[in-house]
């Protein structure tokens, strides 16, 4: 009784949730479009999010090309195209793997942050303290941050996926002894741009998960310190979950329509 | 101190009521604040008293009853208007609740983002920041982080950017918590110079007696929801009432 | 204040470099797929378009020149397909140009390629339709030479059971003295060998042009071809079905001849009573026909296995087995 009570307790707690979750974002739509505009602290936020996890980013994106291209080469030794390298790891990097590997790093780095950083603004009255002082909150601190990601994140993404092949084509280029013009001309030979454009569209909506999810576990936190613990980790669960959610529905839309 | 009248009111709180879930926290609280006096409320920890001054400035939204500022209804109010009306009220929060990702300087320089007119336009927003620094002794910090500055000071830079908008009602939340009793001292010293150079009349909430003793014009027991006794320091501290005696017994 | 500013230029500095590598990256990728250039509309009309889409390339002599632009079902046999061509490269391309529709490497997608016309005609301008010739595909082809195959090892059978009866000894003989049915079955068997392995030669010259052609023309098979390995052992394969057939070929002539002097004496008991050999003879030539056609089977085992007809044989094996189910 006691088990069955308490899973519809949970039930009823995650709708609720995801309820809550959903007005915060048509409230951050509603207060995005309306004056006044924080542009100061948009680009302070812009400044830590993407300037500050390029470095992060980069070397991610660098190692992944890397070890992607080492790992597939053998297998595709065995059927003898290796040729076909270069259209494989662009179109796995530039499809899927950037996006989410990078979206998921940012969502360790950046989500955590702010679900830290506005939890403990919470706690400690910061956001109180804004609002009496006449400035919103909301407008001042969640709009910022969730456009910040939601612009950095592609810039960032796509930063990263160049590093990435970069990474794989100094691979081919030492162990396959490929050029690095003929690497870059069979990249861009295989991609098109119903690669590129979805994996961009999506990594918009990457950007404004991870914003969405650590501004809403940050400025609900409660309960002290724990709570900041708990918003910050709770950012990164959430919004790594629902990065995969989205980009299964990009992936299902994208075979629909390209 | 001026004879309490009630065209002196500048805020009024009416039959104030709050609840959180089964918890009722506020069951009809009462309050008249004159002008220029200092209204202490005093009140056991969890009494409402923080939950009452949130309702205050509408960061709260009460139950029912009603709260009134310079004839404004503060529940009924639109977030514009709340916020014109909210520089009119100075608030020193608990915690200090600085931000603590900006300087001293950013930190009072945000009040007056947005409400740079309220203040007028003869003093630079350099001078004013400096000027609300030499009020409260900490000219030589203005370039510090929160975290650099001791508790005290904190609290000092706090009350520096709640006057910064020279707002006619100051509201203390606990003013004197988490600070040792020397500081603690300084605080209300310097409450009580502020309340006489700015002419503001201020609601302190606090649990501390010796504050209370010092500050207070006049003291509001809050017990249960809602306003248990009220009269002056020396009328309370001799009453009867087991309730109160025990606010003083220490 | 300072601090701001700077962090401004750097998130712009920042901006800028993204916007720019994914500017960089669509303008790249829209390079290869003729948007930016100037195009020319050719188009072309298919029975069958092999699976080509929207945005395959074009090739002119194997280079790139354009894309597929739109495929369009007119009726059910005439498929036109549109393609965008560089205006660069499309003054070369004549009004005789061939257009093919092959697939680009193993795995890869299919491609459009153009031939090079034969004759000095003028260049194409935008709107021409060009010919377009459709291969026969490798299938058909191979589901010829696969029946030839059947028969030849059936008749080898055939003989081998024959020879057998004459090595058995005197009875069998006799019967081959006096049954001139025999004869005569040994020959009809020996002219369906001919046939046959006439038309195992057919074929295999049939699919060594196909080869040349495939060679020629840049297709998938033609790639595999042109990788050293793949195409070493094709043709290995195919020069060896070659001389399996020749060898049969031979061994029949053989037979014929033999069989033409049994029927120039007139009495065959005599011949055979004179010529002490002849049995031998028919022994090893029966056993080199036996040893031919079985290289012809191993060949096409070979063949069976190699990736590139393996699903054709495959599906060949399926039908078989339904066939039989429903007998």
């Amino acid at each position: 009784m006691d088990a069955t009570n308490s899973i519809t307790v949970r039930t009823k707690r995650f709708f609720e949730e995801i309820g809550d979750m959903t007005y915060f974002a048509f409230r951050f739509f509603r207060e995005v479009f309306t004056t006044p505009f924080e542009w100061k602290e948009l680009i302070r936020q812009c400044y830590q999010m993407g300037n500050r996890s390029f470095l992060l980013v980069g070397v991610t994106g660098f190692i992944l090309g890397l070890v992607f291209t080492l790992q597939s080469r053998p297998t595709l030794m065995e059927f003898g195209a290796e040729s076909w390298m270069p259209s494989m790891v662009s179109i796995s990097i530039v499809r899927e793997i950037g996006p989410v590997i990078i979206a998921l790093i940012c969502a360790g780095r950046i989500g955590s942050g702010i679900g830290a950083e506005l939890g403990s603004m919470k706690v400690t009255e910061q956001i109180d303290a804004m609002e009496v002082s006449g400035t919103n909150p909301f407008k001042y601190l969640v709009v910022t941050r969730i456009l910040a990601t939601t612009l950095m994140l592609p810039l960032l993404i796509i930063m990263g996926d160049a590093v990435a092949l970069f990474g794989s084509a100094i691979v081919e280029n030492l162990k396959g002894e490929v050029s690095y013009m003929l690497y870059f001309n069979k990249v861009f030979d295989a991609l098109k741009f119903s690669d590129v454009v979805p994996a961009t569209v999506k990594s918009f909506f990457f950007g404004f998960a991870i914003g969405l999810v650590g501004c809403y576990k940050g400025y609900n936190c409660s309960k002290g310190t724990v709570g900041v613990g708990e918003a910050s980790n709770a950012a990164v669960v959430y919004s790594s979950m629902l990065l995969f959610v989205i980009d299964f529905i990009a992936v299902f839309l994208t075979d629909i329509f390209f | 101190m001026m004879q309490p009248k009630d065209s002196n009111i500048v805020l009024e709180i009416k039959n104030l009521k709050k609840s959180f879930g089964d918890n009722h926290v506020l069951n009809g609280f009462n309050l008249k604040l004159y002008e220029g006096e200092n209204l202490v409320i005093m009140g056991k920890s969890g009494s409402g008293k923080s939950v009452m001054i949130k309702c205050l400035v509408g960061l709260m939204k009460a139950d029912d009853g009603a709260i009134k500022i310079k004839d404004f209804d503060i529940i009924s109010l639109g977030r514009k208007e709340l916020d014109v009306l909210r520089t009119e009220i100075g608030f020193l929060f608990q915690g200090s609740a600085l931000y603590d990702s900006m300087t001293v300087r950013e930190n009072l320089e945000f009040p007056l983002r947005r409400n740079r007119e309220k203040v007028g336009t003869n003093q630079t927003t350099e001078e004013l920041v400096i000027e609300a620094l030499e009020n409260v002794g900490l000219k030589h910090a203005i370039d510090l982080m929160p975290a650099e500055l001791s508790g005290g000071m904190q609290r000092r830079v706090a009350l520096a950017r709640a006057l910064i908008l020279k707002p006619k009602i100051m509201l203390y939340d606990e003013p004197t918590t988490g600070l040792d009793p020397i500081t603690s001292k300084e605080i209300i010293q310097l409450m009580r110079t502020i309340q006489q150079t700015y002419k503001t009349s201020s609601l302190i909430i606090t649990h501390d007696v010796d504050c209370a003793r010092v500050i207070s014009n006049r003291m509001i027991l809050l017990v249960d929801g809602i306003n248990y006794a009220e009269g002056t320091f020396k009328e309370l501290s001799i009453s009867e009432d087991p309730k109160v005696k025990a606010f003083f017994k220490s | 204040m300072q601090k701001s500013t700077s962090n401004k230029a750097r998130v712009g500095f920042f901006v800028i470099i993204g916007t720019l590598v994914f500017v960089a990256a669509l303008y790249f990728i829209g390079n290869r797929q003729h948007i930016f250039s100037k195009n020319i509309q050719v188009y072309a009309v298919f029975r069958n378009v092999n699976g080509l889409q929207m945005g395959n390339n074009v090739r002119y002599s194997g280079i790139n020149v354009g894309t597929v632009g739109k495929i369009e079902m007119v009726d059910e046999a005439t498929i036109v397909v549109q393609m965008m061509v560089e205006e660069k490269t499309g003054s070369f391309i004549k009004k005789d140009a061939i257009a093919t529709i092959g697939s680009d490497g193993l795995v890869g997608s299919m491609v459009v390629n153009i031939l090079p016309g034969k004759e000095n005609l003028s260049a194409i301008t935008s709107g021409d339709t060009i010919p377009t010739y459709s291969k026969i595909g490798a299938d058909d082809m191979l589901s010829t030479l696969n029946v030839t195959n059947e028969n030849a090892a059936l008749l080898t059978a055939d003989l081998l059971k024959i020879t057998n009866k004459i090595l058995q000894g005197e009875g069998a003989l006799g019967a081959l003295i006096t049954d001139s049915s025999l004869t005569k079955d040994i020959r009809a068997t020996l002219v369906n060998l001919k046939q046959t392995t006439e038309g195992t030669n057919r074929l295999v010259g049939s699919l060594n042009r196909k080869f040349s052609k495939i060679d020629m023309e840049n297709s998938a098979a033609g790639v595999l071809l042109k990788d050293s390995i793949v195409g070493d052992k094709i043709k290995q394969m195919v020069a060896n079905l070659e001389q399996s057939s020749v060898v049969i070929s031979e061994t029949t002539q053989q037979l014929g001849s033999i069989i033409s002097e049994i029927d120039t004496t007139e009495n065959t008991f005599n011949y055979l009573m004179k010529n002490e050999n002849l049995p031998k003879t028919i022994d090893s030539t029966m056993l080199e026909i036996k040893e031919a056609s079985k290289k012809l089977n191993e060949n096409m085992e070979a063949l069976k296995h190699n990736f590139l007809f393996r699903g054709y044989f495959r599906k060949q094996e399926r039908l078989e087995r339904k066939n039989k189910e429903r007998d």
